[in-house]
């Protein structure tokens, strides 16, 4: 056993761990009560007076609010969407495997293994011919079409899961199927699916490139207002950025925190089980 | 004044008289009172109610100023017109505000009804036919056909092809590069004395002494105010891979040493923009970074604000466009704006002959007919002298030559008096439709070399000038296919 | 293949095993065709075209010569070599360094605030890249970075990491292993869970080193969970975009520039659309040896579990 004194010095060391991958985002954190000078001022300041002010004016600008609301409306519907859709579809593979669920489910995956720029060249394309561009249906669905692999590889895994012995019960009992998929399977893969919910929304959440490309005035996010606001007047905005970007943080954050249990889940596409 | 209801809609007394008082209220800031008197009746949108959308630059002052004076516009419009308008804006840094107009007009969308174009941009807009062309309505709106200060402003906001006399552009904001010296600096007791002792020479003091500055005696300038133990350097000029910020300033120390980039009648780039004279200008540009921050090879046009702004820099080479920035309340009184140096010529004279900045407005070319009428009235609007003036007070750069020979405009702002000096001594790079695709590969090369990624500027500009050939060789452009010689050329 | 398309009669269908596995599939499919299928095959289309949006003209045939191209174009083989590197060395760090630091955090149960210990650690994985490229842009400015104001502190004289061809990729790499490090951290936690308890509680009496440890224990029992966390990291590591984009623009020169970026410039900077729709074929070419290499790997997994 170790003395309290080596435990001591252990949980220091984790803790210093954690602290130095944390301390460049605590650094935009701080930075975001500061003024612009004191952002800039050499060597850097770590005492002053902090200021809400860039909240204010973060708050303030006109579209901003549109923004993120933009990025709640496209990342939760198009994981909604995404989620209900590969469930019914992770079902049919994993209780009938149709002939083609290996070609089709390895298919779905090379989609996400696809450099984004080689992913939405040619859904750009498509766009461009059929007028969908900056729509919100345009957005959701090709979010959705993003998440969906994701997601019916998770689902898969966890329906695999569940005997397939409950369907039999329930065919016996005269239920249907489609209260058995809803209420018997589906409360057995909720940790499945959770995982899937948030790593889809987090996913996009943060995306930048496609909502650059197809979106556009109606349906910017907050990272595309981050990458097209960089510059003030007076230079590089980092003000703005660092507000920005710890207000942005905040629930990606919150749901590392509060869902840590399914991280490990959810960052594997649901290869590896188990908890932290 | 007299205010007609707008084609007899509905509106009672009291709304006419409170939106005439407001509508004087605003005049008296903006407009002289005869800009009303000519209301016009049976304009086909009275009445209605219209919402415009602008794409403008982001951090761009003059660019913001077009956004941030609309509201002005919407009350003439309202007065003379009887339209209502409203604006909506969008912005994107100049990096990306190509992409974002050009991928939104590719879907023959009128998400923008009116964007804030780059200079170059205008043969790459205009050749898909996204924007509209000019010269049918300039013809029939003599309003629209100003006289400009200098030729160059419709060469480069207006013109393509170069050389021809199609016009696609409406010049929005005229843009030169001006040298940006700390004066409290310069100024100090013993710097003089302690130039003079140096170099043997005097030390330029006023704007007509920098105006009679070579590089050569700028270098010297900037190598005395390097004082890295104060924390700052004499120079910041821009070396950024993004967009085309080391273009500007190198491409402009070509072409003031007899060099050029292209011949834009033949297309052809090789033998060109690899001259000997050129490859010294590289090694030139190159060679001021000694003197500058050792972050500048990262310098863009906003982190050359920040440095000179935090007092970081003797000097800084930057657009006129942003001197509000340059130049805030914490530098007023300290700064002075003057020509960038002259570069020498065999015969002993002084040269300067910079790349241009500064934007043209264009219009969407799917707009519906409101839109586009609107758009119209807009630019009419724009080219008003009031409207110019006001432009200028607010410290955008107007480039008529009614307004920039206004008596006492020079003292308008502190960079007036070297914008207009700077005018007529600048010219433009290509108009043309592959101008992104040139661009990168220039700022690829260009950046590689002053970064030492390779260390040979020669071949530097030999790669740029076969990839820019074939660029151009296969759009049909250039005449000639890139030499034997380009064969597996690479950085 | 059974009835994938439900012809008619939808409701007297339900209940037959025949036609239910196709039904529930048909939302999938609807979006794979829309978004998948379509859009595969324009980019295929267009491949062979030489195309672009600037132009103002058609699309002209021109059989292979974007592939001609991009073979003979040095760039891009510079670029792709430029990310076989970024992905390896990348990868690699993070993995010896995750695994290690998974190692220390592996008797972490009774840590004080643990679970926001590990929020902290995890949480540049979940930070958008545009933010976190943007502002590592900031923390290294030679000027008024606070990195090298730590540096200039300690007697250093501080470097333009960013700037300077010789360092950026380095500093590129060095923001990616710090976003990425985490994850390979939480496999290793994951490899170590899978490890079974009578093992780890007898590497514990017989006072095994640490690289014994990482030898015996680790690394039998949790290759596989080990390996698909590599593979994951390897394909995400190839598609690195947004975070470098917005720290470099893949400068200066092109020492950062990953073949995603260069793809990235040439179609929505270019708009060369040939040309980048051939590239894009190649790139997927490669994503979908990713998948197979993936997928064998999850299927070894199977086989030495059963």
């Amino acid at each position: 056993m170790r003395t309290p004194w080596q435990e001591h010095a252990y949980h220091a060391v984790l803790w210093l761990v954690a602290l130095v991958f944390f301390a460049p985002i605590a650094w935009i954190i701080l930075s975001s009560f500061k003024t612009a000078d004191q952002i800039l001022a050499t060597p850097p300041v770590l005492l002053f007076r902090p200021t809400l002010d860039n909240y204010v004016q973060l708050f303030a600008r006109d579209s901003f609010l549109h923004q993120l609301f933009n990025s709640l409306f496209l990342s939760v519907s198009a994981v909604l969407i995404a989620v209900a859709v590969s469930f019914l579809a992770a079902f049919s593979f994993s209780r009938f495997k149709p002939a083609g669920t290996d070609f089709l489910m390895f298919l779905l995956l090379s989609i996400r293994m696809l450099p984004g720029s080689a992913a939405i060249l040619p859904v750009y394309l498509m766009y461009v011919g059929f007028g969908w561009k900056d729509t919100y249906a345009g957005m959701i669905l090709f979010y959705a079409m993003f998440s969906i692999p994701f997601s019916v590889w998770i689902l898969k895994g966890f329906i695999d899961g569940v005997s397939p012995r409950f369907d039999e019960t329930g065919r016996v009992n005269g239920a249907s199927w489609l209260r058995i998929i809803t209420r018997t399977i589906l409360p057995q893969v909720m940790p499945g699916v959770i995982a899937a919910l948030i790593f889809n929304f987090i996913f996009v959440w943060n995306e930048f490139l496609f909502n650059y490309i197809i979106g556009g005035l109606q349906t910017s996010n907050v990272p595309v207002a981050l990458s097209t606001g960089l510059y003030s007047s007076g230079g590089v905005d980092w003000t703005f950025i660092s507000a920005l970007t710890t207000v942005y943080l905040v629930p990606p954050v919150l749901v590392v925190y509060v869902f840590q249990r399914y991280l490990l889940v959810g960052m594997t596409f649901g290869t590896v089980r188990g908890e932290v | 004044m007299t205010i007609q209801p707008p084609n007899g809609a509905g509106m009672n007394r009291r709304t006419l008289l409170t939106g005439a008082a407001a509508v004087t209220a605003a005049a008296g800031l903006t407009f002289p009172r005869h800009v009303f008197s000519q209301t016009e009746k049976g304009h086909p949108l009275a009445g209605k109610s219209i919402r415009m959308a602008i794409l403008g630059i982001a951090g761009w002052l003059p660019s913001k100023l077009g956004v941030d004076m609309s509201p002005d516009f919407a009350k003439y419009a309202k007065a003379r017109y009887g339209y209502d308008v409203s604006f909506s804006f969008a912005d994107a840094p100049f990096g990306q505000l190509f992409q974002k107009a050009a991928t939104s007009l590719a879907t023959r969308s009128a998400e923008y009804n009116i964007i804030i174009s780059d200079s170059q941009w205008l043969g790459a807009l205009a050749t898909p036919k996204w924007i509209v062309p000019l010269n049918d309505i300039i013809a029939k709106n003599k309003e629209l056909d100003v006289e400009w200060y200098a030729p160059v402003v419709r060469q480069a906001y207006q013109t393509f092809p170069d050389g021809t006399a199609n016009r696609y552009g409406f010049p929005q904001e005229g843009d030169t590069f001006a040298l940006f010296i700390r004066k409290d600096l310069l100024d100090a007791p013993g710097e003089a004395e302690a130039f003079k002792a140096r170099y043997n020479m005097e030390m330029p003091k006023t704007w007509e002494d920098f105006e009679q500055l070579s590089i050569e005696d700028y270098t010297k300038l900037a190598e005395f105010f390097t004082r890295p133990d104060k924390g700052y350097h004499g120079a910041a000029m821009q070396y950024s891979r993004e967009y085309d910020f080391i273009s500007c300033p190198l491409l402009s120390f070509m072409r003031s040493q007899g060099g050029d980039v292209w011949d834009p009648k033949t297309g052809q780039v090789q033998g060109i923009i690899d001259s000997d004279s050129n490859t010294r200008a590289m090694t030139q540009y190159k060679a001021m970074l000694k003197h500058q921050p050792p972050g500048a090879i990262n310098y863009g046009i906003a982190e050359v604000i920040d440095v000179f702004t935090q007092g970081k820099a003797f000097s800084a080479w930057q657009w006129a466009a942003v001197g509000k920035a340059m130049i805030p309340a914490s530098m007023q009184g300290k700064v002075m704006v003057v020509p960038p140096p002259g570069f020498k010529q065999a015969d002993g004279t002084l040269k300067r002959d910079y790349i241009i900045g500064g934007q043209p407005w264009v219009l969407n070319a799917f707009n519906d007919d409101a839109h586009a009428r609107v758009a119209l009235d807009f630019m009419k609007w724009w080219y008003l002298p009031e409207t110019q003036m006001e432009f200028a007070k607010r410290g955008g750069n107007p480039c008529d030559k009614a307004t920039l020979s206004t008596a006492g405009f020079d003292e308008l702002q502190p960079w007036y008096r070297t914008y207009k000096y700077m005018l007529p001594r600048s010219s433009d790079f290509w108009h043309d439709a592959k101008y992104s695709e040139m661009l990168a590969v220039q700022q690829e090369a260009f950046t590689a070399y002053a970064t030492g990624q390779i260390n040979d500027p020669a071949h530097a500009l030999a790669y740029v000038a076969c990839k820019q050939q074939d660029i151009l060789f296969d759009s049909g452009t250039a005449s000639k296919q890139p030499s034997g010689a380009c064969s597996g050329i690479r950085l | 293949m059974p009835a994938l398309s439900p012809a008619g009669g939808v409701a007297r269908f339900l209940g037959r095993r025949t036609v239910l596995p196709g039904l529930l599939l048909v939302p999938v499919l609807a979006f794979f065709i829309v978004w998948n299928t379509i859009p595969t095959l324009w980019l295929l289309g267009l491949s062979f075209y030489r195309f672009s949006l600037t132009s103002g003209r058609a699309p002209i045939y021109a059989g292979l010569l974007n592939f001609q191209n991009i073979l003979n174009d040095s760039g891009v083989w510079l670029d792709l070599s430029r990310t076989l590197l970024f992905v390896v060395s990348g990868v690699g760090i993070q993995t010896v360094l995750g695994m290690l630091l998974g190692l220390l955090f592996w008797n972490s149960q009774r840590l004080p605030g643990r679970r926001v210990a590990l929020t902290m650690l995890f949480a540049p994985m979940v930070l958008t890249p545009v933010a976190s490229g943007t502002f590592w842009r900031l923390i290294y400015d030679p000027t008024f970075g606070v990195l090298n104001a730590m540096l200039r502190g300690v007697g250093f004289s501080g470097a333009n990491f960013l700037g300077d061809s010789s360092t950026a990729f380095a500093a590129v790499l060095v923001v990616d292993v710090w976003m990425w490090t985490p994850f390979m951290v939480l496999m290793t936690l994951a490899a170590l869970a899978s490890v079974p308890k009578a093992e780890l509680e007898a590497a514990e009496i017989d006072q095994l080193t640490w690289m014994q440890r990482l030898r015996l224990v680790l690394l039998h029992h949790g290759k596989y969970i080990l390996m698909l966390g590599i593979l994951l990291r390897t394909i995400d590591s190839f598609k690195t975009m947004d975070l470098i984009y917005n720290m470099t623009f893949g400068g200066p020169g092109t020492t950062t520039q990953l073949v995603a970026i260069t793809l990235y410039r040439r179609a929505f900077e270019a708009f060369n659309m040939g040309w980048s729709s051939a590239l894009a074929v190649i790139l997927l070419l490669i994503s979908i040896a990713f998948t197979a290499t993936f997928i064998f790997v999850l299927h070894w997994r199977e086989k030495a579990e059963a």
